[in-house]
């Protein structure tokens, strides 16, 4: 039973991160910094226009430069889009702004009156959300684990037990999904109920700890952590990373320009 | 290569030793199978060879364990880690890495080899395991049998001077083992071949690569020691008597049950009723695919099957555990998979592959009480304990979870025995089972059904199968490959291929 989950996972993600492309081959740490860059930089804009052009470029990126299929991006992207309008609409409906007489009106919604200010707030609102899911969205698809993992560790200097210690803990994630349904089911079998009693939640801790303690037993049994390690993979800084860098920064002050927010 | 003198480890907190008093001398490129009962700390002395006790457990050591020219206690972990290396009897659990071969140079690169002469050898392991078609796999997308090959030439990839092997096949199909153990009498035949260390309870599988026998019985004191044939020849009956199987055994029984076998026993009205059963997970493959089957009261069943072949998938869909996604289960007339909780136990039991999954009591005591309802279950209950040979002062208080993997299983069997239900399933019964709890489990499920049960047991265990099931379901891919009696199926060499049944 156990890897059935895994299976229907590993079915779900039939190609795996693009990692072939150019911000594939980038180093995942560029990536991040960049990602980091737009987070902050859209704070410092409450306009709906620069996160509109980074969701935009995002998108962009992710396809041209990621080569990641319209066809992956859009089944990822749709979700996102929907919960953004999703939040803009609600913010836009019951923003205070709306009580405001002196505001402009926009439209009115039965009774209520949508102004201005409160649709423009709501759509900055929604837009960043969308921005930041579509900026994560672009470096999950081109970033494998392993890659995230070594990176970390040769570029950020990150402790080996730590980084590989989480990606073999990664691995295990679809088991504890089988293991839960297995606890269920166990308790079903003899005439209880599943959900989430708390006998399932210890149940579901005393295995995740049991497994724990032989994947770290079976890394120790492979020298794991015992010495100087090398690296199998090298991420190295080629002139990619700061081209990759450039584009992604470039993006951010187009956007804040465009936004009127650092501009006279 | 291996010597050890007077050896003996008790785990902190154990009042008995875990194995005592072992004597072993073991020459370069010999291949040792340690034998004995569950409980009997083959696994122990499995871990010590490896360097990992005393080193990353509690415990009390005694006596003397040389491996490789270093004294395992007295040597640091980081030079025994060089020279050992062990593979486990759960593939799952040791393979680290994302891609399978990142996963073959993460011994290398923990041993810091330079990049260059790491691609020679993650390439060349690759190639001699005959594994290069799954270099760039996701290490959990592999099946059971793949995956254990990985993991050998994982471990096999730093080139270790010794080598443990813990039951390295207990969680494959007999094509798959076959294939595992071809793949190590090829590596002994080899170069430079490593010393290996096999812990094994299917003699005859481990037989024809093992050169040494050390026998050890229910307290981890050794019974017998000597070169592997003529040990078995000269001590056979006492070997026999402490749990372990004799060479040939399987084969004869094997023969006698199918000789006796072939009698229909389709006497009750029909109980379980499948019609273009068909499942999937999530958006994955189907696991099964229009599986018509009719399954009488009272009938003995065998599932059996390549890892993967929809076995787990329709035996949980016949005990209620998991609703049909195509077509239709009835159990006596009823779906299953929407019967009440309560009355569930009633009409189907169902016993896990592991069985830490299914224990839902603090002691072992009580765990065959819960969810039973008259004084006449309970009582019946407290007597299965005794007959599961768990009622012993400190295992009857102890936790499920601490048990040795061989009781586990017991009172997991006996959790599902413990009402009267009209069908049991199993998945994996025998797994992981010695000799004499062979038999126990064996004649429990038979006592079972003789009073009217009907069984239907997802098996790996051809003997199982055999002695415990007239009529043998086969599966491949998803669908029903073969349906008929046992003994038929095991003297169909075409269907036996089929199904991974070797």
């Amino acid at each position: 039973m156990s890897g059935i989950a895994a299976a229907a996972l590993a079915a779900a993600r039939p190609t795996g991160p693009s990692e072939a492309s150019l911000l594939g081959r980038t180093s995942p740490l560029v990536k991040l910094a960049v990602a980091i860059a737009w987070l902050t930089g859209m704070t410092l804009s409450l306009d709906p226009l620069p996160p509109l052009i980074l969701a935009l470029a995002a998108f962009v990126g992710g396809a041209l430069l990621g080569a990641i299929r319209l066809r992956r991006m859009a089944t990822w992207m749709a979700p996102l889009w929907i919960g953004a309008l999703g939040i803009a609409a609600f913010n836009a409906l019951f923003a205070a702004a709306n009580a405001d007489p002196a505001a402009v009106e926009a439209f009115r919604v039965g009774p209520g009156r949508v102004t201005e200010p409160a649709l423009i707030a709501g759509l900055a609102l929604g837009l960043r959300v969308l921005a930041i899911a579509s900026v994560s969205a672009v470096f999950v698809l081109t970033t494998g684990p392993t890659r995230l993992a070594d990176a970390l560790v040769q570029q950020a200097r990150l402790p080996a037990r730590f980084a590989y210690g989480a990606l073999a803990a990664y691995q295990a994630v679809p088991r504890l999904a089988d293991d839960l349904s297995d606890l269920r089911a166990a308790r079903r079998t003899r005439g209880l109920r599943g959900g989430w009693h708390p006998r399932v939640l210890l149940g579901l801790l005393v295995l995740a700890v049991r497994h724990a303690d032989r994947l770290a037993l079976a890394m120790d049994a492979r020298a794991f952590g015992l010495g100087p390690r090398s690296a199998y993979r090298e991420v190295r800084i080629t002139l990619r990373d700061p081209a990759v860098l450039g584009l992604g920064l470039g993006a951010l002050l187009l956007a804040l320009l465009a936004g009127g927010t650092l501009g006279p | 290569m291996i010597r050890a003198r007077g050896l003996g480890w008790r785990y902190a907190g154990r009042p008995a030793p875990a194995l005592r008093d072992v004597e072993l001398d073991l020459e370069e490129g010999a291949c040792l199978l340690v034998a004995g009962p569950s409980g009997s700390g083959k696994s122990t002395l499995g871990l010590a060879i490896a360097g990992l006790i005393p080193h990353e457990f509690a415990g009390t050591w005694s006596g003397e364990l040389d491996v490789a020219g270093m004294s395992v206690s007295r040597t640091a972990r980081a030079r025994l880690a060089g020279a050992t290396g062990i593979l486990f009897q759960e593939s799952a659990a040791q393979l680290v890495m994302e891609l399978v071969e990142d996963d073959i140079a993460f011994g290398l690169e923990n041993r810091a080899w330079d990049r260059p002469a790491m691609q020679r050898r993650v390439a060349g392991t690759l190639e001699e395991m005959g594994i290069a078609g799954l270099a760039r796999r996701r290490s959990v997308t592999l099946s059971g049998g793949e995956q254990q090959r990985v993991a050998l030439a994982a471990v096999l990839a730093p080139r270790p001077r010794v080598l443990v092997l813990d039951e390295p096949t207990s969680n494959l199909d007999p094509a798959g083992s076959a294939a595992f153990y071809d793949a190590l009498v090829r590596l002994r035949r080899g170069p430079a071949p490593p010393t290996i260390v096999l812990v094994e309870h299917r003699v005859d599988l481990a037989l024809p690569l093992a050169d040494r026998l050390l026998a050890l019985d229910a307290t981890g004191h050794p019974i017998a020691a000597g070169p592997a044939r003529e040990t078995f020849a000269s001590s056979g009956a006492a070997l026999a008597a402490a749990g372990i199987w004799t060479p040939g055994e399987a084969t004869r029984r094997l023969a006698k049950a199918m000789a006796s076998g072939g009698r229909a026993r389709r006497n009750g009205q029909p109980l379980l009723e499948a019609r273009d059963l068909g499942h999937r997970y999530g958006d994955g493959p189907p696991a099964l695919h229009g599986v018509t089957v009719t399954i009488g009261a009272g009938e003995r069943v065998a599932l059996v099957g390549a890892n993967g072949s929809g076995k787990s998938t329709l035996s949980r869909l016949a005990a209620g555990l998991l609703a049909a996604r195509e077509g239709s289960v009835r159990l006596a007339g009823t779906d299953p998979a929407r019967l009440p909780a309560r009355e569930l136990p009633h009409r189907a039991a169902y016993v896990f592959q592991d069985p830490a999954v299914q224990f839902l009591a603090d002691r072992v005591a009580d765990e065959l009480h819960v969810g039973l309802r008259t004084p006449e279950e309970h009582a019946a209950a407290d007597e299965l304990l005794g007959r599961l040979d768990l009622d012993r002062p400190g295992l009857a208080d102890a936790s499920p979870h601490r048990l040795s993997g061989g009781e586990q299983r017991r009172l997991s069997v006996g959790c599902a025995l413990a009402r009267d239900p009209a069908l049991v399933v199993l998945d994996e019964p025998t797994y992981g089972q010695d000799r004499v709890h062979h038999e126990t489990l064996v004649d429990l499920i038979r006592g079972r059904v003789d009073r009217g049960a009907a069984m239907l047991a997802a098996t790996h265990d051809v003997l199982f199968a055999a002695e415990a099931a007239e009529r043998a379901i086969g599966l491949r891919a998803g669908q029903v490959a073969w349906d008929g009696p046992t003994a038929a199926l095991f003297a169909d060499v075409a269907a036996r291929a089929e199904l991974a049944l070797g």
